[in-house]
């Protein structure tokens, strides 16, 4: 779970703390992810390395799809927008019972096969997971210390600017939308997966409530504060073993009092030099 | 379909429809003069419902005693929301308010969730079952006195925002914040005043429409997003186009609900929004007519 948190947490950075989007469509990404590989799986049986690439193509195809019309917006709608898509998804999910099998959700899905191989066991997927993790971790690094990433933030720091220099913001951002959506997507794969239960409850907002903990308190726009945020408050939830209520409440309290005092989150206090003006977007 | 049904359709329609664009209004309000976006609006609407719930049940208050203490406990919170969230980011950029209006709606539900407890709850109202009929079309009493209500509370916001000098007061910070600063406006007073306002158009929706549906605590996300999709259909910040964009969606799921089967309905507020962001993202009515 730490391990899927790793991947959602980057998937927002990447929007928020990279291009200074506050979007609220990673369950959206992840709910079609986590489907996609689910279906794949059961009504084609195809191995769990196709459909993990699919999943991550149909995450990223996802951010495309909804990047092209919400990224025209004005950036109040923008929020909207991502929320509500994954909203209608979920009414969406819960509808198309012959596809989906509605609120009753679909159970049995077989762990993942990687190349004939099953992920049996914790150790199997923890040890899947870390990898995974690393690897996400280590393209985030890579998407953002190319021209592409140092393109998202002169987007995110002064749009006239960076137009000025030749970029293309709208094309900056739907590729960051796609890789957010890929990342998310893969996530969402995932979780089906190692749960071996998915309802259309996945696409609700309670992912991205989490999420907004982990990455904001984490430090939006660093490359390990939201990792570091997505390990503690996976772990430190399940150590307390807290009520969810009680949890979610404490998020809350946590996330406003993170907005208001704390903009840039955890990272601030190790001194790391953030990029300019890194925070909850300006 | 015959003349009575459709009638009949377009009644419902526009009594809920009147409900959602009170609900609404308040939301716009607050984008149009504070140009924050608040997530909290539809936990308002719901910690509105359980209030009326909780006086009604545990104190024993009437239904008509209890609404009225209950909007005014309302714009009391709406006051809390000013103090809490809405002052210390004037001059944040506006994710902060989102996140922060979020923040709290995560937490009022949770709160509401613990208090209590997941059980849907039911407000008895002196109109259940009382019925008009007019002309073969059925009016339901409560739909009636929701309809009055946003009628009443509409003419009245707008009366007070064209001839008072606290409205004159909201309509200039809508339109120019550092200009009411040189003329001498108390901005933090006109935010409170806002909020608190919103607050109470809020929960005059609620205690009116609470009586026709179960209440449960994520009960304020469907009012939130309904309320989004009327405000973006109708013009961010935009009073009257808020107004007339709930009688629209209103109509359209009462038809579609009764033509296509009740599943569609949640759907169409999401349809009608997404195609007004594709062709017209200002909405119908455009920001220009504040009031």
């Amino acid at each position: 779970m730490t391990g899927m948190y790793v991947l959602l947490a980057q998937s927002l950075n990447i929007m928020l703390g990279y291009c200074g989007l506050l979007s609220l469509a990673t369950p959206a990404f992840f709910g079609m992810g986590a489907y996609a590989s689910t279906l794949l799986t059961l009504r084609l049986g195809w191995d769990s390395s196709m459909t993990l690439a699919c999943a991550t193509a149909v995450g990223a195809l996802s951010g495309v799809v909804l990047g092209v019309p919400s990224l025209r917006l004005s950036r109040h709608s923008f929020v909207i927008v991502t929320l509500s898509a994954a909203l209608l998804l979920q009414i969406v999910a819960s509808n198309w019972i012959g596809l989906t099998r509605g609120a009753l959700g679909i159970a049995d899905i077989p762990t993942a096969r990687l190349f004939g191989i099953a992920l049996e066991g914790k150790s199997a997927w923890l040890a899947f997971m870390a990898v995974l993790s690393a690897l996400a971790v280590a393209a985030t690094w890579l998407i953002v210390s190319s021209r592409l990433g140092r393109a998202m933030v002169a987007v995110r720091d002064n749009e006239p600017l960076a137009i000025a220099a030749g970029i293309d913001p709208l094309k900056i951002r739907l590729f960051a939308f796609a890789c957010s959506g890929a990342l998310a997507g893969l996530a969402g794969a995932c979780y089906a997966h190692y749960l071996s239960f998915i309802d259309p409850g996945i696409f609700g907002f309670s992912i991205s409530e989490s999420l907004l903990v982990m990455v904001i308190l984490g430090g939006a726009g660093t490359l390990w504060g939201p990792v570091a945020g997505a390990v503690i408050f996976t772990v430190l939830p399940e150590a307390l073993s807290m009520a969810p209520e009680v949890k979610s409440l404490i998020y809350g309290v946590l996330l406003l009092l993170i907005v208001l005092f704390m903009p840039r989150g955890m990272a601030r206090w190790f001194g790391r030099p953030l990029a300019a003006g890194a925070g909850t977007g300006k | 379909m015959d003349a009575s049904l459709f009638l009949q359709f377009l009644a419902n329609g526009l009594s809920v429809g009147l409900g959602y664009g009170l609900a609404a209004v308040g939301l716009a309000l607050v984008f149009g003069i504070l140009e924050q976006v608040n997530f909290a609006h539809g936990e308002i609407y719901m910690v509105g419902a359980f209030t009326l719930w909780f006086l009604g049940q545990s104190m024993g208050m009437p239904y008509w005693l209890g609404y009225p203490v209950m909007v005014a406990a309302m714009a009391a919170f709406g006051l809390l929301l000013a103090e809490v969230v809405f002052l210390p980011t004037l001059n944040r950029p506006f994710e902060t308010v989102i996140l922060a209006t979020l923040a709290v709606s995560i937490i009022l539900q949770n709160l509401v969730r613990l208090v209590f407890g997941a059980t849907p709850l039911h407000i008895d109202s002196p109109l259940d079952g009382t019925t008009l009929e007019l002309g073969g079309v059925l009016f339901f009493g409560q739909r009636i006195f929701v309809a009055v209500v946003a009628v009443v509370a509409l003419a009245g916001l707008v009366a007070f925002l064209r001839r008072t000098e606290t409205g004159r007061a909201m309509r200039a910070m809508a339109q120019n914040k550092d200009a009411c600063l040189m003329v001498g406006i108390d901005i933090r007073r006109v935010t409170r005043i806002t909020a608190a306002a919103g607050a109470a158009l809020c929960a005059l929706a609620s205690g009116a429409m609470a009586p026709m549906f179960d209440l449960y605590p994520n009960m304020g996300t469907d009012v939130v997003f309904k309320s989004f999709a009327v405000v973006i259909i109708g013009g961010m910040g935009n009073i009257s186009g808020a107004m007339l964009a709930g009688l629209l969606l209103g109509v359209a799921e009462s038809f579609a609900s009764g033509m296509l089967g009740a599943t569609y309905r949640d759907g169409v507020g999401f349809a009608l929004m997404i195609i007004m962001l594709l062709l017209r993202p200002q909405g119908i009515f455009g920001k220009s007519v504040r009031v």
